[in-house]
């Protein structure tokens, strides 16, 4: 996709577009200190035919500068007023029309440019309502126990630990693969930060209407902002916010990692394993880690090992997946993301070349099928690989796709390390025990629950909050 | 001064600007004929296919000459230097680099009676622009090697006080990017704001001469920004490119009572063209060029062929003079192709960037 670098916009009467097309794109402005901004660099944000649906405004790094510096600059709300005003944003974020969106046009728009099926945009609608009115709760469920909010707390009289900020600006580079990732820094807000996103151009509309709900809740345009840019600038962002959360693959993690004023929001590569179970008897909950929410976020299941018949099983799930009907992503009974057609051949590619020496069990001759309207939706895919550590299970893309792969208790927990989510299938409790100790897998689900299980007060990846906030000592007379 | 070649053309009057084909045919006769002409030229007339001093007459006939510039990089520089100026004292001003940007420098040579041209012509733009005379200048811009400086020196000299200058050094900042040491860039770069608050403190400066990155890291200190709005009187930017955004707001809100002028050089034209004077913040930011002796055209790179006025091109960039000839250079720069004013050959040039980046490259693995 073509930035329209800041300098090809000819001079003033002579650009190209006639009045009417304009009127109708959707204007992503960017949204500083001083309100909306839109400049003249301009990204069009295309649907999957490439039909331009918004207009995303780039800000350049000296924008940037002054908008965090004035977050910076800015008083936090009073701590209720700041929940208040996040309940009130979540009540129009899902109800109301929003820069001239309804709440079905939105859903409309987000689908078409994102591909994502518009029932979980509206199913993550109203999960980031319910986000947006627990925040304060959801936040200070990483507070320490021995800690309190506030050192106007009585306890601080005798010395007692406080919940303190780490920073006053907190900057958020968001991806695009699922409107829900924007359920979580809200927290931020609630916590008394002040936030800057920059969207994804993949699906800049979720982070634009949530942060213009959030300044008409209440929260000042000092105190939260919308910072498109192109990728030359957002570095700028990270280096002028005090702390940052990044969503990104393999390069990114490579790039921040080691930054501690990063967090990194890293690959999901969510894993199952069943050891010493039928798996028979739990196929509804492995289909569904692997395609719910369309396959596109962290928590679906990217591998599946099996102590016993792998074969079985990836004809089994293979089965059950190529039942998904291809469909346009705005229809309501779509289940399976779409992209625009170039993109995804490269993706199909990819995904072939990389699945050589497997066995295809479904998609082994490619996973895109067109669909009304323009675009190909990502069909479902499920490859065997003939041992538990083949490098193929840790390739997670953005689709149904799983690897199935044998597992036995020689292979040890190696291969099943490096997850956002490990469901484990099996009874043998030093298993789990070595699987709960592992440092690298962030959650462990034991039973029969789907990899996508979240709830707002338990940790998605560690707590926000363990990030955001430190402790220190008050004691006063 | 005196010539051996005295040429009523070349060598007229500083404040003279000659007719765009009675310069060209001059220069031609100068820089091709056996006695005048630089080793460099003579050496490869034969191969040019064409007799310049019979076939060379305007300004869109340059576009006949092979782009020899990155012959720059390696010829001895002593060999651009036309023979004509044999025997005359303190002909050359000095031997200067280019950037460096695209692979060794390119080095050209300067010659003293054409410093004195474009002083004089420097210093009618900036009286047109309400440059104040007498005051203490800033500029945060290299010395050596390139000519900038010393074209800065010149300036001052001119029509200035005292001239305050920290030195940079880019290509050792591109030469950090380049190798992914991007904090030691950022450590150079405070250095260099860290000198330019020390002058900025204690000195009453109302000429500030700086790059477009260096200023948004000056404004970004509040203190900083405060000190030149409130003294500055004229902040000339240029080395580096400003994006319409960033321009419009530095107009608007960064400095909104201080004069803001452009300019946009190359070392491959001895010169540097300003922005035209009179320009809104949001109109597109209009570079006028020192035509005939320097000249822009905006081409459609794969033909060659002009783009229609309003267009975007890339910029090709002469420079003909008794001095030196540096004809049909294809920059990596991308411009709108705008009418020059009245009367003057070549083209000007609105909003210069470098060649348009096409988005991210695409990340297929992963689902973010």
């Amino acid at each position: 996709m073509a930035a329209r670098s800041p300098s090809t916009a000819p001079p003033a009467g002579n650009r190209a577009e006639p009045a009417g097309n304009r009127a109708e794109l959707i204007e992503l402005d960017a949204l500083g200190p001083a309100g909306p901004y839109r400049s003249r660099n301009r990204l069009p944000i295309t649907d999957l035919a490439g039909v331009p649906l918004a207009e995303l405004s780039l800000v350049p790094s000296l924008y940037v500068h002054r908008a965090i510096a004035a977050l910076r600059a800015a008083e936090p709300l009073p701590a209720a007023d700041r929940l208040a005003a996040l309940t009130r944003a979540g009540e129009a974020f899902t109800t109301e029309t929003i820069g001239g969106l309804s709440v079905d046009a939105y859903a409309h728009a987000v689908s078409r440019i994102s591909g994502m099926p518009i029932q979980i945009v509206r199913h993550a609608t109203e999960t980031t309502r319910r986000a947006l009115l627990d925040a304060g709760r959801d936040a200070r469920q990483a507070r320490p126990m021995a800690s309190v909010d506030d050192w106007h707390d009585p306890a601080t009289r005798g010395g007692r630990a406080v919940w303190t900020r780490r920073g006053e600006v907190f900057a958020v580079h968001a991806s695009g693969n699922h409107p829900g990732v924007h359920a979580l820094w809200p927290q931020a807000l609630a916590l008394g930060y002040r936030v800057a996103v920059r969207p994804s151009r993949r699906e800049p509309l979720t982070a634009h209407r949530l942060i213009t709900a959030l300044r008409a809740a209440g929260f000042g345009p000092d105190q939260v902002a919308y910072l498109p840019t192109d990728h030359t600038v957002a570095d700028e962002i990270i280096s002028a916010a005090d702390l940052s959360m990044v969503y990104g693959g393999d390069d990114v993690v490579a790039k921040y990692g080691a930054d501690p004023t990063v967090l990194v929001q890293g690959p999901g590569r969510s894993k199952i394993l069943l050891a010493g179970e039928n798996w028979h008897q739990h196929l509804d909950t492995l289909v569904d880690s692997i395609g719910d929410e369309g396959g596109t976020a962290c928590v679906n299941a990217t591998a599946v090992f099996t102590d016993s018949d792998p074969g079985g099983l990836a004809a089994a799930l293979a089965e059950r997946l190529a039942a998904i009907p291809t469909l346009p992503p705005e229809d309501d009974r779509a289940v399976l993301p779409c992209q625009p057609t170039k993109q995804a051949a490269a993706l199909e590619r990819f995904l072939l070349d990389h699945a050589a020496g497997t066995t295809p069990h479904l998609g082994g001759t490619g996973i895109t099928d067109p669909v009304a309207g323009g675009g190909v939706a990502l069909r479902p895919a499920v490859f065997q690989v003939d041992r538990a550590d083949a490098a193929q299970t840790g390739i997670e893309l953005g689709f149904p796709c799983v690897w199935v792969a044998p597992w036995s208790p020689a292979d040890g927990i190696g291969p099943l390390r490096n997850s956002l989510v490990l469901t484990a299938l099996t009874h043998d409790e030093r298993l789990l025990d070595q699987l709960v100790d592992d440092p690298t897998i962030r959650n462990v689900y034991v039973g029969d629950h789907p990899t996508y299980w979240m709830r707002p007060d338990v940790p998605h990846d560690g707590y926000l909050g363990e990030f955001l906030m430190r402790t220190k000592t008050v004691l006063r007379d | 001064m005196t010539t051996l070649h005295p040429n009523s053309i070349l060598d007229g009057p500083a404040d003279h600007i000659p007719d765009e084909t009675d310069l060209i045919e001059a220069a031609m006769r100068w820089h091709f004929d056996p006695r005048t002409g630089s080793r460099f030229w003579l050496d490869q007339a034969d191969t040019l296919g064409f007799d310049p001093r019979e076939d060379i007459h305007t300004v869109d006939d340059l576009a006949r000459f092979p782009n020899i510039v990155d012959r720059l990089r390696y010829v001895p520089a002593g060999d651009l230097i036309p023979r004509g100026y044999a025997g005359q004292d303190d002909a050359v001003y000095g031997v200067y680099d280019s950037g460096g940007t695209t692979g060794p420098p390119k080095r050209v040579v300067f010659m003293t009676d054409w410093m004195q041209r474009l002083l004089v012509h420097t210093d009618q733009e900036m009286d047109e622009r309400d440059y104040p005379r007498r005051v203490d200048w800033l500029a945060l811009a290299p010395g050596g090697p390139h000519m900038f400086g010393a074209f800065v020196r010149e300036s001052v000299r001119r029509r200035g006080r005292l001239g305050f200058t920290v030195d940079l050094d880019p290509r050792w900042v591109k030469k950090c990017i380049a190798t992914g040491r991007g904090d030691q860039a950022e450590q150079y770069a405070d250095h260099i704001v860290a000198q330019a608050r020390a002058v900025l403190e204690s000195q009453d400066i109302g000429v500030l001469i700086t790059t477009p990155p260096l200023l948004e890291r000056l404004v970004r200190d509040e203190e900083l920004h405060k000190l030149i709005a409130d003294r500055v009187q004229v902040i000339e930017w240029g080395g580096a490119h400003l994006d319409p955004d960033t321009r419009y707001l530095l107009r608007t809100e960064v400095f909104p009572h201080n004069r803001m002028v452009g300019r946009y050089g190359s070392t491959m034209i001895l010169a540097s063209a300003i922005e035209r004077d009179g320009l809104a913040p949001d109109a597109p930011c209009v570079f006028d060029s020192f035509s005939p002796y320097v000249t822009f055209r905006v081409v459609d790179p794969e033909t060659g062929e002009p783009v229609p006025y309003g267009s975007r091109g890339r910029v090709v960039m002469n420079h003909v003079s008794k001095s030196a000839l540096l004809p049909n250079n294809l920059e990596r720069d991308e411009a709108t192709r705008i009418e020059a004013p009245p009367g003057r050959p070549g083209d000007s040039v609105a909003d210069v960037a470098p060649v348009a980046m096409f988005g991210d490259s695409p990340v297929i693995e992963g689902v973010y």
